[in-house]
This record gives C-alpha cells, sequence and structure tokens, in this order.
C-alpha cells in the first residue's frame, strides 16, 4: 500500500472516529412528539445541527452553553450557594418545564458536589418523565481539558468536534457514582459507545 | 450621526458590514433579493446612542446602542464592531457583533460565526452559525410565534396548544410536524 493511500485511510478512520453512533439519543429524539409542545434545554455550546435538529418539532430550545462558564461555575461552586450560581448560569425556564436536557460530555467536567449541585436545579427545571442525555468517559483514562462540542449530524449520530488536543485525567464516574449525583433522577438505560464513552438516558 | 451607506443587509450576504463604518460609503454588499439593492442607514463606531432607535429604512449598527431598537418593516444589521444593549425588533436581523437583549426578526434572524448573543431570539426562520456565542432560547413553535409576533390570525390558537391547521399563512410555518415550513437553517462555519 501506498503511503498516500495509507494516510488517506488513516485520514479516513479518524473522520469515522469523529462520527459517534448514538443509540440512546436516537431513542431521545424518537420519543418527541411532532404535534406536542416541547422544551429542550442544552447545556452545551449553540450548534447549527442542534437547532436544524428541533427545528423540525415545535419546540423552545434553551442553549445555556455552560461549559463557556465552567471557570466561573467551579470558582462558585464552592460556595454553599452553587446550585444558586448554577441557577443563575441556566436560561429563565419562563415558567414551563424542560421535557429534555442534553448535558454531553460536561458532566465529566463538574466534580461530585458540583454534578449534585447542577442536577439538583435541572431537577427543579423538569417535570415528571424529564428526560436527561449524558456521554460519560468511561474506558479512557485520560479526556481533553475542556469539554467537545458535539454536533448532530442527524437523529442518530453526533460529529464530535474536539475544542483542545490538551487531555487531563478522566474521572470515569460509574453509574453508581452518577446515581448518587442525581437526586431524583432514575437511571433509565446506558450504553457503551465505539470510542469508549458510555451514554446515559436519565429520567426525573 | 447617521451616514447614508451602500451597505445591504440583504439574503445570504454571509460578509458583516464591518469595519470603518462611519465612513459610511462602502460599496461592498450583496443585492437584496426581494427588492434589488438598498441602502442602509449606518451608525458608525464612534457613535453612542443611549435611548430609542426607530425608524423606515434598513440599518446597520457599527457602534453601540442602549435602549430598544424598532425597525418593524426593515433589516437590522449589528455589524462585527457593533454593540447592542437592547431589545430589537426588525423584519430580518443580521448579527455579526454583540447582542444583549431579545431579539424579534418578523422574517428571519440570523446569527453569524463572529457573533456574541445573550438574549432569546423569536422569529420563523433561525439560523445560527457554528462558531457563534449564545446564550438564550430560541423559540421555534409556530403557535407560540403567532402568539410572540402577534400574527394571532384567523383561529388563533393559544401558544401552548397544537398548531395543526387553521390558517392561511404562509411565512412562519403554521402546520406542526416534521413537514412545517418553520425552519431554523444550519450553516456549518
Amino acid at each position: 500500500m501506498s503511503q498516500g493511500l495509507s494516510r488517506q485511510l488513516d485520514s479516513d478512520r479518524h473522520a469515522d472516529d469523529a462520527l459517534l453512533n448514538v443509540p440512546l439519543f436516537h431513542s431521545l429524539v424518537e420519543r418527541l412528539d411532532d404535534d406536542e409542545r416541547h422544551v429542550i434545554l442544552d447545556l452545551g455550546p449553540p450548534q447549527s445541527g442542534t437547532v436544524a435538529l428541533f427545528s423540525r418539532f415545535r419546540c423552545r430550545l434553551d442553549i445555556a452553553d455552560l461549559a463557556a462558564d465552567l471557570p466561573a461555575m467551579q470558582a462558585a461552586s464552592e460556595a454553599p450557594s452553587s446550585r444558586a450560581v448554577f441557577a443563575a448560569m441556566l436560561p429563565p425556564d419562563q415558567q414551563e418545564p424542560a421535557d429534555v436536557i442534553l448535558c454531553w460530555d460536561l458532566l465529566n467536567y463538574l466534580d461530585r458536589p458540583e454534578m449534585t449541585a447542577l442536577m439538583a436545579e435541572l431537577a427543579k427545571r423538569g417535570k415528571p418523565g424529564t428526560l436527561v442525555h449524558a456521554l460519560v468517559v468511561y474506558s479512557a483514562r485520560t479526556m481533553p481539558v475542556q469539554p467537545n462540542r458535539y454536533a448532530p449530524v442527524d437523529d442518530h449520530s453526533l460529529q464530535l468536534i474536539a475544542k483542545s488536543q490538551e487531555t487531563q485525567p478522566a474521572p470515569r464516574y460509574s453509574p453508581e457514582d452518577l446515581g448518587l449525583c442525581t437526586p431524583g433522577f432514575k437511571l433509565e438505560r446506558a450504553m457503551l459507545l465505539r470510542n469508549g464513552m458510555q451514554e446515559f438516558l436519565f429520567r426525573l | 450621526m447617521f451616514e447614508r451607506g451602500k451597505k445591504q443587509p440583504g439574503d445570504g450576504d454571509s460578509q458583516s458590514a464591518a469595519g470603518g463604518a462611519a465612513s459610511g460609503a462602502s460599496s461592498r454588499g450583496t443585492p437584496n433579493r426581494r427588492s434589488g439593492p438598498r441602502e442602509a442607514a449606518v451608525i458608525g463606531a464612534s457613535i453612542h446612542i443611549d435611548g430609542d432607535v426607530r425608524g423606515e429604512e434598513d440599518l446597520v449598527i457599527e457602534g453601540e446602542v442602549s435602549g430598544t431598537v424598532k425597525l418593524i418593516n426593515n433589516s437590522l444589521t449589528v455589524g462585527r464592531e457593533g454593540k447592542v444593549n437592547a431589545d430589537v425588533h426588525a423584519q430580518t436581523v443580521f448579527v455579526d457583533g454583540n447582542v444583549e437583549g431579545d431579539l424579534v426578526g418578523s422574517e428571519r434572524v440570523c446569527i453569524r460565526e463572529t457573533a456574541q448573543v445573550r438574549g432569546n431570539i423569536t422569529s420563523p426562520r433561525v439560523s445560527l452559525e457554528d462558531g457563534a456565542r449564545f446564550k438564550g432560547s430560541i423559540e421555534m413553535d409556530p403557535a407560540a410565534l403567532d402568539a410572540l409576533l402577534g400574527r394571532q390570525k384567523n383561529a388563533a390558537k393559544p401558544a401552548s396548544g397544537p398548531a395543526k391547521s387553521g390558517s392561511t399563512q404562509s411565512s412562519g410555518g403554521q402546520s406542526a410536524g416534521k413537514s412545517r415550513d418553520l425552519l431554523a437553517e444550519a450553516k456549518t462555519g
């Protein structure tokens, strides 16, 4: 095999790696009813793919971009009122509970008290039946120092866009860890993805 | 204060009307597809306005505006250097710069990759380019849009109810579901 072809195949493989098949995300989108209004709370940064995907539904899309506030959040969550700090960082709920909450890989970047505070605030924003989707590093020992971006390509795959090549140790939260840090939520399903992350779906 | 420029914030213009706006006479810009080239008033980079801005012509903001901006039948472009701390209501809104406030576009709101926006967007067509910073809500429910945009024609339905039929309006998407023409366009940066 020529070196050029080898490089091309390598590049194709990386491109494939960046596209994540996400069955639980698919199942979540499948549950949205065309005829009903939904409120989607996206904790990640704005992505054109997310807007395009949910524009198919009658919905309001709230974009929180918490990753942008992560350093401030982490400083603030040392205070006992960290839940109030999280509340201030989320868009106003407009007196309409969220049906779906998209965490992407944000939970990996929170320690246990921070995650507990965030999830408690999210529980307040939800209602019985609210679904929370999250991606958690499972098998890898390291992860990028900043959360990745995940752009839905369609309703069953995400384009992973790494924001940083630098890595840091991954907390590798177990389902039991997550259960303790997500008061009020029940783990509905978990699946191991091809890239070593675990996909979680929680229900309020 | 306001200068007449030949900047056309028309559909499909992916370039900001940026830089040197105070000189106002840039010939850059693309024709407006509906009505041909249109001149736009320009608030130059050195201009600060506190108060309400209203008008009946297209406007490009390269300076700073605090208060409200109402161009009900016209287009507003916030240039790369523009800073708007105001609620905005226009026919079309293009943002390349910084906005803190709610954006209502009766036809379209376009948040470009250099934009930083904190506020809520209400419009039947929303495009948000990758790379843009945005924090807030995007209302994409036709029934809620109708209520918010004051288009309660025919048998008006509540924002929380289904919008299956009963409107003849062509823009803004009136039928619920995947086939409706409500658009939130995807543009990759």
